[in-house]
C-alpha cells in the first residue's frame, strides 16, 4: 500500500496523475479528462486544490487566475426528479 | 456507548438527551436526540460506513462538515445520504454502501463489449435469456 | 420575493442577516449543516488575556440576536445551483428554488488535504472533522491519535482534542511528495510556524520564543530540532519526523513514522510503528467559492488568501449587481474577522436597497473600521500576508470594474 490516492472519489493516484501530466503535458482540464480526478461524487471539492499544486510542481507555473478546474452545476449532486423540480418559493 | 465526551472542563457536563434507536445493516443501535448519522455510528464504535463502489475500498467519515461525500449511505432507502449532514430519527434503517458490479471498468472483458449497435442488440437479447426475472 | 438569501450561516452570514434585519429587510439565511453557526460551533481556545474563546457560545449570541431580530434561517438546505435572473437571482437548493433580489455568499473554506498512503483509510479524518466531533457532537473520534501537519489550525484543534480527553501521540509533518511540499519540509513549516509565534496563545509564545526570530537560529533550530520534539502542552510536536504510510485493514491501526533530514527527506533504518487508532489530515484551509464560480463572479489567485477567491471590494460587493460575499470565502482568517465583514456585507446590501442616508454611511464607515481593526488584533492567522493579499484584492476589483 504505498500509492497515494489523489481523488478519493475515482481512485486516481499521484502516479497516474503525473505520468499523465508528464506524457500528454496536459492542462488540469485534460488530466481531469484522462484520469477521472476530479469528476467524482464530491465534484473535485477534496482534490481540486492538489491537482492545481501537481500541476504547479510540474509545470512550474503558478495557478492562472482563472479557476483551472471550471466549476459547473450542479454543485452538489442531486436527483434528475430534483432537478427537474422548479417550484419557486413564495 | 462510551464514546461520548460526557464531561469537558470548558464546555462543561453534555446535557440530557432523548435516546433514538435505529439499525445499521440490520442490527439495532442507540443514539442521542441532536446526533448527526455519523457521530451516533462513530458513538458506537462504527467507523467503516461504506465500501468504494468499484474497488470495494473501506471508507468512513473524513471531513465530517458535507464537502467530501466520503460518508454517503442509503437511508430510509434514499441513497447517497450524507451521514455527516443528517439528523438522526427514531426507527432510521441506515445501509452501509456496497460495491457495484464495474462491467465497463473490470479488466479483461473490454473486447467483449459491443461494437455497433446490432451487436448490442443481439447482446441484449441473449442477456434477456439469461435473466431470470425476464 | 426575498430581498436578501444568505448561503452559509456561520458567523459572516448569521451577522450580516442580523444587519439587514435591523433595517427591517426580509432575509433568509440557508445552511446544510444541521444547526446554524458553521465552523465557529467547533472552535474552543485561550486567549492571550486568558479568556476562553468559545464557538458555541458565540454562536449563541449571534442567534438570540437573529431571533429578536426575526430572522429567517434554515437548516438542512443545500444549494446546488444559482442563476441569474431579471429580478436578481434564482437559487437551486435540495428543497425548491428561492427568487431574491440579493444574494450573499457565505460558504466558509474547505480543507487542503496532505495525502499519504492509506488516507482514505476509515479512522483517518480531516482536522475540522474531528474538532466537529469533539467539540459540536461530543464524541470521541478515537483512543489515540496522531496529527499529520503542523499549523496554526492543527495546533489549536490538537488542544481541543486533549482537552476533552482524546489521546494525542504526536503531531508530526507528511512524508514529503509533490503535493505536500508546503507542509512536508521542514524549514518551510518552522519558517510559517516563528512568523505565526507573536500573535498566539500563551503555549505559542512559549514555542516560538525557543527559536528566535533570527534566520541563523532558526535554520539551528532546525537542524538540532529536539529528537522528543517540542512540547506544546504536553504534547510532542515533531518537525523532524514525518508520517510515510497508514496502514490498518478495515480500519486504522497504525502508522509508520520515520525521521527526515532538514530537507524532508527520509532516514532510512529510522522508521518505527506508532498504534493508532485515528489519524488527523491537517493542510489547511481554502476558499469554498464554487457558487460564485458557478454565476460566473470574476476570480484572482492570491495565495495570501488561500488560492482562488472571488473578486470583490472592501465592502464586500462584488463586480456582479446585487451580489456579494463575506467571510472565509473571501480569504482564510479568524471568524472575528468573517463575523465583522458579514455586518459590513450586511450593510452594503442595505446600502443598495434603503436610501442612503447620513447614518447609514456613519455605520458602513465604522463596519469597515471594525474589520480592519479586528484584522489587527486577532490571535489566530492564517497567513502572515494577510495585508498585502486584501491590498491586492482592492487593485484588482478596481480593474475589473473599469474594465
Amino acid at each position: 500500500m504505498d500509492k497515494i490516492i489523489i481523488c478519493r472519489c475515482e481512485e486516481v493516484d499521484l502516479e497516474e496523475i503525473e505520468q499523465t501530466v508528464n506524457k500528454y503535458g496536459s492542462s488540469a482540464r485534460e488530466t481531469k479528462l484522462r484520469t477521472r480526478a476530479g469528476m467524482g461524487y464530491c465534484g473535485g471539492r477534496t482534490c481540486r486544490p492538489m491537482i492545481d499544486t501537481i500541476l504547479e510542481q510540474l509545470t512550474g507555473e503558478k495557478p492562472k487566475d482563472k479557476i483551472p478546474l471550471k466549476v459547473q452545476p450542479p454543485v452538489r449532486p442531486v436527483s434528475l426528479a430534483r432537478l427537474g423540480d422548479k417550484t419557486h418559493h413564495e | 456507548m462510551n464514546n461520548r465526551i460526557v464531561d469537558h472542563p470548558i464546555l462543561g457536563k453534555i446535557k440530557e438527551r432523548k435516546v433514538i434507536s435505529f439499525t445499521f445493516d440490520g442490527k439495532k443501535y442507540t443514539g442521542y436526540e441532536g446526533d448527526t448519522i455519523a457521530s451516533a455510528l462513530l458513538a458506537n464504535g462504527i467507523r467503516k460506513l461504506r465500501v468504494h463502489e468499484e474497488s470495494g475500498n473501506p471508507r468512513g467519515i473524513y471531513c465530517n462538515i458535507g464537502h467530501c461525500f466520503e460518508c454517503r449511505l442509503t437511508v430510509d432507502q434514499e441513497p447517497g445520504v450524507r451521514a455527516c449532514l443528517t439528523q438522526l430519527q427514531e426507527n432510521m434503517v441506515i445501509e452501509s454502501g456496497k460495491r457495484l458490479p464495474a462491467p465497463l471498468k473490470s479488466e479483461g472483458n473490454r473486447d467483449d463489449l459491443p461494437r455497433n449497435y446490432a451487436e448490442f442488440a443481439k447482446k441484449y437479447e441473449e442477456s434477456k435469456e439469461d435473466d431470470p426475472r425476464a | 420575493m426575498l430581498d436578501v438569501l444568505i448561503i452559509g450561516a456561520g458567523p459572516a452570514g448569521l451577522s450580516a442577516a442580523n444587519a439587514c434585519r435591523e433595517w427591517d429587510l426580509n432575509v433568509l439565511v440557508i445552511d446544510e449543516f444541521p444547526q446554524p453557526g458553521g465552523r465557529l460551533l467547533g472552535q474552543l481556545h485561550q486567549e492571550p488575556n486568558g479568556k476562553w474563546w468559545n464557538g458555541i457560545e458565540e454562536t449563541r449570541m449571534l442567534l438570540e440576536k437573529a431571533d429578536a431580530l426575526g430572522a429567517d434561517i434554515r437548516c438542512g438546505l443545500s444549494a446546488f445551483h444559482i442563476e441569474k435572473a431579471s429580478h436578481g437571482f434564482s437559487v437551486y437548493t435540495n428543497q425548491g428554488v428561492f427568487d431574491t433580489a440579493n444574494l450573499l455568499i457565505a460558504t466558509g473554506a474547505a480543507e487542503s488535504p496532505v495525502p499519504i498512503p492509506g488516507w482514505t483509510l476509515p479512522g483517518v479524518m480531516s482536522i475540522g472533522a474531528a474538532q466537529v466531533m469533539t467539540n459540536v457532537h461530543r464524541v470521541r473520534v478515537g483512543n489515540r491519535g496522531i496529527i499529520v501537519g503542523v499549523n496554526v489550525l492543527s495546533a489549536a484543534i490538537a488542544r481541543e482534542l486533549q482537552l476533552a480527553g482524546v489521546e494525542i501521540h504526536s503531531m508530526a509533518l507528511p512524508a514529503l511528495n509533490i503535493v505536500n511540499e508546503e507542509h512536508g519540509h521542514p524549514r518551510k513549516v518552522m519558517e510559517r510556524l516563528v512568523r505565526m509565534a507573536h500573535l498566539a496563545p500563551s503555549a505559542w509564545i512559549r514555542f516560538g520564543s525557543q527559536f528566535a526570530k533570527i534566520d541563523w537560529m532558526r535554520n539551528l533550530a532546525v537542524k538540532f530540532y529536539p529528537k522528543h520534539g517540542v512540547k506544546m502542552w504536553g504534547l510532542p510536536i515533531h518537525i523532524r519526523k514525518a508520517v510515510t504510510e497508514i496502514c490498518g485493514k478495515d480500519q486504522v491501526e497504525a502508522v509508520t513514522i520515520c525521521d527526515i533530514t532538514a530537507e524532508g527527506e527520509r532516514i532510512p533504518g529510522t522508521e518505527q510503528t506508532i498504534e493508532v487508532d485515528f489519524v488527523c489530515i491537517a493542510g489547511g484551509l481554502y476558499p469554498l467559492a464554487e457558487l460564485a464560480a458557478v454565476i460566473g463572479c470574476p476570480f484572482q489567485y492570491i495565495e495570501e488568501l488561500g488560492g482562488h477567491v472571488p473578486v470583490h471590494n472592501e465592502q464586500m460587493e462584488t463586480p456582479l449587481e446585487g451580489l456579494y460575499v463575506a467571510g472565509n470565502i473571501t480569504g482564510i482568517e479568524s471568524a472575528k474577522v468573517a463575523r465583522a465583514q458579514g455586518a459590513l456585507a450586511g450593510l452594503s446590501i442595505v446600502k443598495r436597497m434603503c436610501r442612503e442616508s447620513e447614518d447609514l454611511k456613519q455605520k458602513i464607515h465604522e463596519a469597515k473600521q471594525n474589520v480592519r481593526t479586528i484584522r489587527e488584533q486577532v490571535t489566530i492567522q492564517f497567513h502572515p500576508g494577510i495585508h498585502q493579499g486584501r491590498l491586492k484584492m482592492e487593485t484588482v476589483f478596481k480593474e475589473v470594474c473599469d474594465q
